[in-house]
């Protein structure tokens, strides 16, 4: 029945142990005299690291997320901000997360056994709930300082519903996002009382260029037949990226890595031995509900990536031959403009265009994006995740799956939630899945389940 | 004079249909009140805003995940019934990824000749958003230009800043009535005045407001023992629930609603050039929640009308699945629950119960007399 | 060749002999606390009326919630392709197909051949399936197999504003104290159910012809609201019980 090879990731360890040193470095900074701060997965991280090396954050989406995989503590969490008078269809991710606070309890109780509260907030606001879930981390923290940088300033692709093409980001919104960044680099130097340095913001600029584009290199590698890696196996991956995109290590992980991935790929190592159908998901997965991919395999189906992962950190560009692929950043770092406010302009020009951001503004541009993937990367269908826990990715889904469908592409959809467990239906979702599978002409292979323990970072 | 607002609001097509007839203009809905109409008047455009009807529907549901709130669906679902067909344009301004979604699906799904969408900051508190929003200002203008065939002068948008100016002033001494101890008009009333402000001409609402504030001098309606109550909360047209909660001892004197005083309260301050003006007034005026940070300045305004009010207790209605407004309430609880205020929460769907929330008002409404007892 | 097909539901189990494309045999058992001793019994009420024994059949497909329990069944097939496949025997026609049972609904789009395009289910919402039926009926202490008829009766609107099937059911015990006539309210709650449901097809899409399968296709009153939301006629088979199984029967068959 197995029609590929296939082997686990060498640097899988290597993955696993970036991820703990990251929630590591963050509880223990203050033994070493560092700062610690917090922000979302898409803040603009280069800036706050203009203070030293010693600086170190936490990034929330994935730390909720790093609750929700663990239910027990995740229901307690849940249940705790419920307890606080807050509704029960916020973000989920919220949710774990203050829920986490008001319970002073770490995620990672080997490092601290309270909740270690930042020095400083540094957040972005595209999603409504950005700005507005440190507003009450605030309140529960006791006023720790804030700073939030408005990043919506409008697309950055144009699309006629099935092509896209990039814009140039005008100069009034480029101006608009570098001098929130100005003032909050003034506001840094004040919360903390330390210099600013802006060599240290330029090497972590190219640091993020370095990262966001060698992991759409990466994906693009998963348009290889069969798809070296699987949509679970990179959940563990992208996630360093949003935890220090703009850090060298993430950096140099992702260049390790896409010798290893290109590696496979020469030499034909499949994720999934049987794949017989490649989809490609959508939204955040329910974290708690990860063996769904495994179910998929069962019928030789595999989800090679989807926007959400290729494009929550990856940067790209639409190539000269019409390909769709890993943006072009300065050769060197001496290629990166020496002044503050011009290489935060380079930053900001860059940045603007990640393909999570766009449909922000209208589905047509996700809806763009996703029929790319379903057409270069050979895909059979779609399987989208109505996600209850995230209003931001999941703006415009509804129209995502008609767009997919109008092109051809039979498309499946399931209702549950990334991070509030009590909302996924698990036997239901997996009755619709052998409905689609049936749909797709695809027989369950019967294998035998993982005997191991099934070991994802989220 | 005061039917007006209710007969234009019940026959809000009606008048939109009339006035294009009339004048050969165009009309164009909008979805939400960062929608600077100050430009829109200045390009001879007729701004209306699109609002749902209040009435259960079954077509928006390939188009909008059911997680999002019922009201951008309401509003798609007029699109889709073809109520609205008679619209030249439509636009947004970017606020909150809810009713987004009702202007994306009818960008996507009904013809219209204009369709904008104006990324409006979300960072007002930072010095920068102005310059930022002039400058989109200036792209939208040009768009009008060229869908017009008219060139927009300074001069028309002073007159398109005193056209809204005049209308929010006006509007703003009809509130200034309802701090007296027998209020002259209801908070339905209020309601549609506002409302029907955002479905007609401006200077034609205008005269028969200046109307209604003659009317208002010598109008007792009885109600000088009753619980003064402000409503709270997302967008807010539903008659049936404001009807029941005045059937009740109780009179609504003040909101903080975008179909209330968000969308009014502010006017433009002239500071020479009249772009910088307009954008500083959306960047300054009474936010929206999706804006309203990092600090909380609703909280500060909603105060600030609680005393000067004299409101006794807040309702505060919550669109289901509205996460902004959802984040907010229970610090607006705690901070109207310290100055004494009581709060009673709702959730709101398209259409409600109204006879399970007449309980509750009513048992609110107890718990507030009974404080006058003691 | 003699195929058969299974249905197992949640109530009840319906099994359907299959020769050469016709059917021939056909039973329904009550599925009880043990379904597979209720599909044994099923399957032999139906060969006992094609007149054949178990030896004689070359394949049997399982379908329905409880698909996994009879232990006879050769294969498994769900039942989104069951139904497909069942109406496309019965009404060829047909391009959308509607199934409501007591705890779940769906709606199935289906080409000119019986395959499935895109399928939805309502799963969430107990305010679009036949157990809110029942629970109203009984709110209301009417029998449920006169509430449709009943509903009929009817002549004025009222809606109902309750979203959800827990407040609905208070909203209907306050309809009653303030003197709304029964039969108006019974309406109400088949609009309701019937707005659900027409949200859950416009997700694949109203295509004609429309079929109703399932049991609350039995009941007039729903079938009425939804008519008239849909705005089209729509073909209720004479076996709509059987339409999973016979669907069943025909994959067997398909496979062999």
């Amino acid at each position: 029945m197995d029609k590929y090879k296939t082997e686990p990731l060498k640097l899988w360890n290597k993955a696993k142990e970036l991820r703990l040193k990251f929630y590591e470095n963050y509880a223990k900074a203050h033994e070493k005299k560092g700062i610690r701060w917090a922000g979302g997965a898409w803040t603009l991280d280069a800036v706050p690291r203009g203070l030293g090396d010693d600086v170190w954050s936490l990034t929330s989406e994935p730390y909720s997320a790093s609750i929700a995989y663990d239910d027990d503590f995740s229901l307690r969490c849940l249940e705790a901000t419920e307890k606080a008078g807050y509704a029960r269809d916020i973000c989920s991710y919220i949710r774990n997360y203050w829920g986490s606070i008001i319970l002073n309890e770490y995620a990672f109780p080997e490092f601290s056994k309270t909740w270690p509260t930042p020095d400083f907030i540094f957040q972005d606001h595209i999603c409504c709930s950005h700005a507005k879930w440190y507003q009450v981390v605030r309140d529960l923290e006791g006023d720790v300082p804030m700073f939030c940088v408005d990043v919506a300033t409008g697309p950055a692709i144009e699309s006629d519903g099935d092509n896209f093409r990039y814009i140039e980001m005008k100069k009034h919104a480029v101006d608009y996002v570098v001098n929130q960044c100005l003032d909050a680099i003034e506001w840094l130097q004040k919360v903390t009382g330390r210099p600013y340095q802006d060599e240290l913001l330029r090497k972590a600029i190219y640091n993020h260029m370095r990262s966001t584009s060698t992991w759409a290199k990466i994906c693009e590698l998963q348009k290889n037949v069969p798809a070296p890696l699987d949509e679970k196996s990179m959940y563990s991956l992208y996630v360093l990226g949003t935890l220090g995109k703009a850090g060298q290590w993430c950096a140099d992980f992702y260049d390790d890595l896409y010798e290893e991935v290109n590696d496979r790929v020469a030499r034909g190592i499949a994720a999934v031995a049987n794949e017989r159908v490649r989809v490609m998901s959508d939204t955040q997965p329910p974290w708690a509900f990860l063996k769904l991919f495994r179910y998929l395999e069962e019928f030789g189906c595999v989800s090679i990536g989807s926007l959400y992962t290729f494009g929550l950190i990856g940067q790209w560009e639409m190539k000269k031959d019409g390909t769709w692929g890993a943006r072009t950043y300065p050769k060197t770092i001496d290629d990166l403009p020496k002044g503050r406010e011009e290489m935060l302009a380079e930053y900001i020009r860059f940045e603007i265009n990640k393909p999570e951001w766009q449909h922000f503004y209208h589905p047509k541009l996700k809806s763009a994006m996703m029929l790319k993937i379903a057409r270069d990367w050979k895909l059979g269908g779609a399987m989208l995740h109505f996600n209850r826990g995230c209003e931001g990715l999941s703006v415009g889904i509804a129209e995502n799956r008609l767009a997919l469908q109008q092109a051809g592409f039979p498309v499946m959809t399931f209702e549950g939630n990334m991070g509030d467990e009590r909302e996924n239906d698990k036997a239901r979702v997996k009755a619709r899945v052998d409905a689609f599978m049936e749909t797709l002409g695809l027989k369950r292979d019967f294998i035998k389940q993982d005997k191991k323990v099934e070991e994802v970072m989220v | 004079m005061i039917e007006m607002y209710k007969e234009w609001y019940d026959a809000r097509h009606e008048y939109a249909k009339e006035w294009k007839k009339k004048t050969g203009g165009k009309v164009l809905g909008y979805f939400c009140t960062y929608v600077p109409e100050e430009i829109l008047y200045a390009a001879g455009v007729l701004p209306v805003r699109i609002l749902g009807s209040h009435e259960t529907q079954n077509l928006t549901e390939p188009h909008i995940f059911a997680m999002f709130c019922p009201f951008c669906r309401d509003c798609l679902a007029q699109g889709l019934e073809g109520r609205y067909s008679y619209l030249d344009g439509i636009m947004i301004a970017q606020s909150c990824l809810h009713v987004r979604q009702a202007y994306t699906s009818w960008d996507l799904h009904i013809p219209t000749e204009f369709s904008y969408y104006l990324p409006m900051p979300h960072h007002v508190q930072s010095p920068h958003a102005t310059a930022f929003l002039r400058g989109e200002y200036e792209l939208f203008i040009k768009k009008v230009e060229r869908w017009t065939g008219r060139k927009i002068t300074d001069k028309d948008l002073q007159r398109g800043i005193d056209i809204m100016n005049r209308s929010r002033n006006l509007m703003k001494a009809v509130y200034e009535t309802r701090k007296k101890e027998d209020v002259p008009m209801t908070g339905l009333e209020a309601m549609q005045m506002v409302v029907s402000s955002q479905m007609t001409e401006k200077a034609e609402h205008a005269r028969i407001t200046e109307g209604v504030l003659n009317e208002l001098e010598g109008r007792s309606r009885g109600k000088e023992k009753a619980t003064r109550v402000m409503l709270l909360g997302s967008e807010n047209d539903d008659v049936k629930f404001i009807e029941m909660v005045e059937s009740l001892d109780a009179v609504i004197v003040h909101d903080d609603h975008c179909t209330g005083t968000r969308y009014f309260w502010d006017t433009v301050e002239a500071n020479g050039d009249p772009l910088t003006s307009i954008a500083q007034r959306y960047i300054d005026r009474l936010p929206c929640p999706t804006k309203d940070w990092p600090e909380r300045r609703r909280v500060e305004r909603i105060l600030q009308f609680v005393k000067e009010w004299n409101v006794a207790g807040a309702i505060i209605i919550q669109q289901k699945f509205c996460d902004p407004h959802e984040i907010d309430i229970p610090a607006i609880r705690t901070a109207l629950e310290d100055a004494g205020v009581k709060v009673l929460f709702l959730e709101f769907d398209v259409t409600v119960p109204v006879g399970q929330f007449k309980i509750r008002v009513e048992a609110f409404l107890e718990m507030l007399s009974g404080d006058d007892l003691f | 060749m003699i195929t058969a097909g299974i249905d197992c539901g949640a109530k009840n189990v319906k099994v359907v002999i299959l020769e050469d494309g016709k059917v021939t045999g056909k039973a329904m058992a009550p599925a009880g606390i043990d379904a597979a001793s209720a599909a044994e019994k099923a399957f032999d009420d139906a060969l006992k009326m094609a007149g054949c024994g178990r030896e004689a059949v070359t394949k049997v497909v399982s379908t329905g919630t409880g698909k996994s329990e009879p232990k006879f069944k050769n294969d498994i097939v769900t039942e989104v392709g069951a139904d497909a496949r069942g109406i496309h025997y019965l009404y060829p026609n047909v391009r959308t197909v509607i199934d409501v049972g007591a705890e779940e609904g769906r709606a199935i789009r289906v080409d000119e051949k019986g395959k499935v395009v895109d399928f939805a289910i309502n799963e969430k919402c107990a305010a679009g399936a036949g157990a809110f039926t029942e629970a109203m009926a009984r709110a209301l202490e009417i029998p449920l197999e006169d509430f449709g008829p009943f509903s009929l009766t009817s002549n004025q609107e009222v809606p109902m504003n309750a979203q959800c099937a827990v407040f609905a059911e208070s909203e209907v015990v306050s309809l009653v104290h303030r003197k709304i006539p029964k039969q108006d309210i019974a309406r109400a709650i088949h609009n309701a159910i019937a707005d659900r449901i027409t949200s859950m097809v416009r997700m694949v899409g109203v295509t004609p012809d429309v079929a109703l399968v399932g049991g609350v296709a039995k009941n007039v009153g729903f079938v009425a609201s939804l008519k008239e939301d849909l705005q089209m006629e729509i073909t209720i088979p004479e076996d709509r019980e059987f339409v999973g199984a016979i669907g069943a029967a025909f994959v067997a068959a398909d496979a062999k």
